[in-house]
């Protein structure tokens, strides 16, 4: 009786075990995830999705406002610079004239 | 920077250059300090207290030049010639600066660096007639002919100021409006800033254009030495 009762368990395992193990489909670790990196590869070249609301683009302003003041300085700067070049030039040419003069000896 | 050499102006042009120099401290010390940070556009508009007084050296700059040329027309007297070159100089510099640090504003508050704009144009369009004064001054030596013709160029360009002026209101443009016309004014702290900045800018380019024309007066001097003692 115990080896009819073991029978019938083992058959009957041996009947539903294949149709309960195909009903859970696990998760299959190459074939099945490919296919999903694929779909998704497909959404993203097919659609670009914009942004909207005050987010859409993030200007730096701290950079641009240090950018403004750093010009006015160095546009400052150089213009000094200029004016100290043309006081040189003057100067260097009222040396040269006055050496003429001293040499020519004129007054 | 060249100095006025003359004792009693060389005083004066050292206690505005002290003055100046004092003011700038003060000013950046509002600007950065006290006045607040705007709400919509962030810490990109204190751009805004450097930009607008520049533009109002620009003005102080052509329209000397402006004055200078005319009365040189009237005159012929070299020492105006000198005010209007140094004039359309220091207005150029001012101009540059308002062109450069506008759009660095704009790139924030607009999302362009630059728009055709009635009063951007027009400013554009100021800085394009006074650097051909500059140009046409700096080819060689200017004789008489050529001075005489740049200045008529400076008074050209003293039309264009008023529109760029009226330009906003006339043609409806984008440019904020902000302390003229029906702007909304501004807080407290920031007029303060704004006011310290003016008067700082004034006084800047005051100096510039002083010691400008002084160098620009040597430089004829010793044009007309040389020429002499060539032809002695």
């Amino acid at each position: 009786m115990r080896a009819l009762i073991a029978a019938l368990v083992l058959g009957s395992t041996m009947l539903i075990a294949p149709p309960a193990l195909a009903d859970e489909q696990p998760a299959e670790p190459d074939g099945g995830s490919a296919e999903t990196k694929e779909d998704a590869a497909e959404e993203r070249a097919a659609q670009f999705v914009g942004v909207r609301g005050p987010e859409a683009e993030s200007v730096p302003g701290g950079a641009l406002m240090l950018g403004a003041y750093a010009i006015v300085w160095a546009l400052l700067f150089l213009y000094l610079m200029r004016m100290r070049g043309l006081q040189r030039n003057t100067a260097e040419e009222l040396e040269r004239l006055s050496a003429e003069i001293r040499a020519s000896g004129g007054s | 920077m060249n100095r006025p050499r003359q004792s009693g102006s060389s005083t004066a042009w050292s206690l505005i250059l002290f003055a100046t120099l004092a003011l700038f401290a003060v000013t950046l010390y509002w600007i950065f300090v006290v006045a607040p940070v705007e709400q919509q556009m962030g810490i990109v508009q204190k751009i805004f207290y450097f930009h607008v007084p520049s533009a109002y050296a620009m003005y102080i700059g052509f329209g000397v030049s402006a004055v200078g040329s005319a009365v040189y027309l009237l005159k012929r007297d070299p020492k105006w010639d000198a005010l209007g070159v140094a004039g359309a100089e220091v207005g150029s510099l001012f101009c540059l600066i308002v062109l450069l640090t506008g759009p660095l504003w704009a790139r924030k508050a607009w999302g362009v660096w630059w728009t055709w704009d009635p009063r951007l144009t027009t400013t554009l369009l100021a800085g394009m007639i006074f650097a051909a004064y500059l140009s046409l001054r700096s080819m060689g030596s200017a004789g008489e002919v050529e001075k005489r013709f740049a200045a008529g160029l400076a008074l050209f360009g003293l039309v264009d100021l008023p529109l760029i002026h009226y330009s906003v209101q006339r043609w409806r443009g984008v440019h904020p409006t902000v302390i003229t016309g029906k702007g909304g004014g501004l807080e407290s702290e920031m007029y303060w800033a704004l006011g310290l900045s003016f008067i700082a800018f004034t006084g800047l380019a005051v100096l510039l254009i002083w010691a400008r024309a002084s160098a620009e007066r040597q430089r004829e001097q010793t044009a007309e030495l040389r020429f002499e003692l060539m032809h002695r």
